[in-house]
């Protein structure tokens, strides 16, 4: 089944509103994250939909915020959620070539450490942006985070995903990306985000296990670093 | 749809059944069970229709009758739930709606359609895992409320294995949106019988709503259309063992979330949660296969 562009974009968005508003009332931090199982849908989006999928995600967030977190933040939220849908885009074609799906185990396999990835990406993303773009440092929102969007995307996106990839539906609306900008060597294109994903997990033990925090620590800066240069390079 | 897929879908219906239980607490203890149904299912259907529009408005009367037997078993199941356990302690009450295990076999045997010896000994030991998990006693089994009990078993193993066969040839998606639809429908009579203001008769808080349409997204429309597409692609045993392992995930959640569950850790729930464990893992592998039985393929 392939959906027209507008449709991709509305549907992401309806379902990215219909499960990230109701869920406003289990706040985690005040004014800034709740329990959301909406974080299962990013990654299928992107997948799917590809960078279409990935701004309707943003879109549906800033959207959803104005029910109850909605402030300077929310633009961070808008770039996390997008990244949150077009990490998983880029990784899958990267170690795919096939359109993903579920019905391997190596594909499952595969699929739980995309998510993991991304969600290690966006909790670095939006616990650091917090800090770097608006002076605070909170160390539950990238604990929060990071739980919200790996538990959610593997806990409740797996079997959403199983589904809408199952003969029945099978909705592949967008092929890989057609170039890697900066990885253009098979063997680059492969390491890096390995490399990437190293990375974001050291910041996520210096952080969940030590409790270092970006005001007081040279490595987390130079990891932080290292880590938006993995970024650009997956990205573009 | 491979084998782990089906399984991985299957458990996900059994957590989001076993997790809307915090939801269920966040309701109204007044919010009748007729207007709980209306109010999700209706939900569930509206959403799905409106995504799914172009499917349901090409259903054919066939599709239509078939689900609407689907959902007269749901409300039997339900009506007959109700009277029993209203009637009887939780427990007994729990471990006799858990008796489809029992049932489906037994079902499956007469239709001549023998389930294999792995999934026999399996259903035996799931079915004594639940009886230690909730610590079940032998107290009023002989009652009118044990006989509802055993009646809803009965329609919930029905339904399975009519719906083992439906899925399979009817779309599962249109089928499991007719379903929401007409238990809505069906609840909705039932609460204007009950309570002629139905709506105008509720007082609504942000919690509850948020509560109701989290109920109606993952325990109605997500659980039941994934049930319907599983069913297509497994069998009946397959679907009632691995919804036969809500215990375990009832319990893994308690220890997840200890002030959303009001579970009591004793060593005996723990014990009956590895029982059933146990059972299931009996069930789903072939060990017995060769001495005779014929095992119940997944297609």
């Amino acid at each position: 089944m392939k959906l027209s562009k507008p449709k991709q974009f509305f549907i992401v968005l309806a379902a990215f509103l219909v499960l990230g508003i109701p869920f406003k009332v289990m706040i985690l931090v005040e004014g800034f994250t709740e329990v959301r199982p909406v974080n299962a849908l990013p990654p299928i989006a992107g997948m799917i939909c590809g960078p279409l999928g990935a701004f309707a995600c943003g879109v549906g967030n800033m959207i959803a915020d104005m029910f109850g977190t909605f402030n300077g933040t929310s633009v961070l939220g808008f770039f996390g959620n997008m990244a949150a849908a077009y990490l998983p885009y880029r990784l899958w074609h990267i170690y795919s070539d096939e359109q993903p799906n579920l019905h391997k185990n190596s594909n499952i396999l595969r699929y739980v450490l995309i998510c993991f990835s991304a969600a290690l990406t966006v909790s670095w993303f939006l616990g650091f942006g917090l800090y770097y773009f608006f002076g605070t440092w909170i160390e539950d929102i990238y604990t929060y985070v990071l739980f919200n969007n790996f538990g959610f995307s593997v806990g409740l996106g797996t079997p959403l995903f199983i589904m809408l990839s199952s003969d029945d539906v099978k909705i592949a609306c967008v092929h890989g990306p057609k170039k890697y900008l900066l990885l253009k060597n098979e063997k680059l294109k492969k390491s890096i985000p390995v490399i990437h994903t190293l990375i974001m997990t050291v910041i996520m033990v210096l952080i969940l296990v030590f409790h270092f925090s970006p005001a007081d620590s040279m490595t987390l800066g130079v990891l932080t670093a290292a880590g938006v240069c993995g970024i650009i390079a997956i990205s573009i | 749809m491979s084998r782990t897929e089906n399984n991985i879908l299957l458990f996900s219906i059994t957590l989001c059944w076993a997790a809307s239980y915090v939801f269920i607490k966040n309701l109204p203890p007044d919010l009748s069970t007729y207007a709980y149904l209306t109010m999700t299912c209706g939900i569930a259907a509206a959403l799905l229709t409106m995504v799914f529009f172009k499917k349901i408005i090409k259903t054919s009367f066939a599709t239509f009758l078939k689900s609407a037997a689907l959902s007269g078993l749901l409300l039997f199941n339900l009506i007959f739930d109700k009277m029993g356990i209203d009637r009887l302690a939780s427990s007994t009450a729990s471990v006799l709606a858990s008796s489809s295990i029992m049932i489906v076999p037994v079902v499956l045997i007469i239709m001549r359609k023998r389930p294999s010896r792995n999934n026999m000994l399996g259903a035996v030991v799931i079915m004594t895992g639940i009886m230690i998990t909730s610590g079940f006693r032998a107290e009023n089994i002989f009652s009118e409320g044990a006989l509802f009990m055993l009646l809803s078993a009965l329609v919930a193993s029905v339904y399975t294995i009519a719906a083992d066969k439906i899925t399979k040839e009817e779309d599962p998606l249109v089928l499991s949106i007719l379903q929401m639809w007409i238990t809505a429908i069906s609840g909705f009579i039932m609460w204007f019988l009950e309570e002629p203001t139905t709506f105008a008769s509720l007082t609504y808080t942000n919690e509850m709503l948020s509560s109701i349409f989290i109920l109606a997204f993952f325990s109605k429309a997500y659980a039941y259309v994934a049930l319907m597409y599983s069913q297509k692609y497994s069998d009946p045993m397959s679907v009632t063992i691995i919804a036969s392992t809500e215990p375990i995930v009832t319990l893994v959640l308690a220890v997840l979330i200890p002030t959303a569950f009001e579970e009591h850790f004793t060593a005996a729930a723990v014990f009956g949660a590895v029982v059933i464990m146990i059972g299931a893992m009996i069930s789903e592998t072939g060990f017995l296969f060769r001495k005779g039985g014929k095992k119940l393929e997944a297609k």
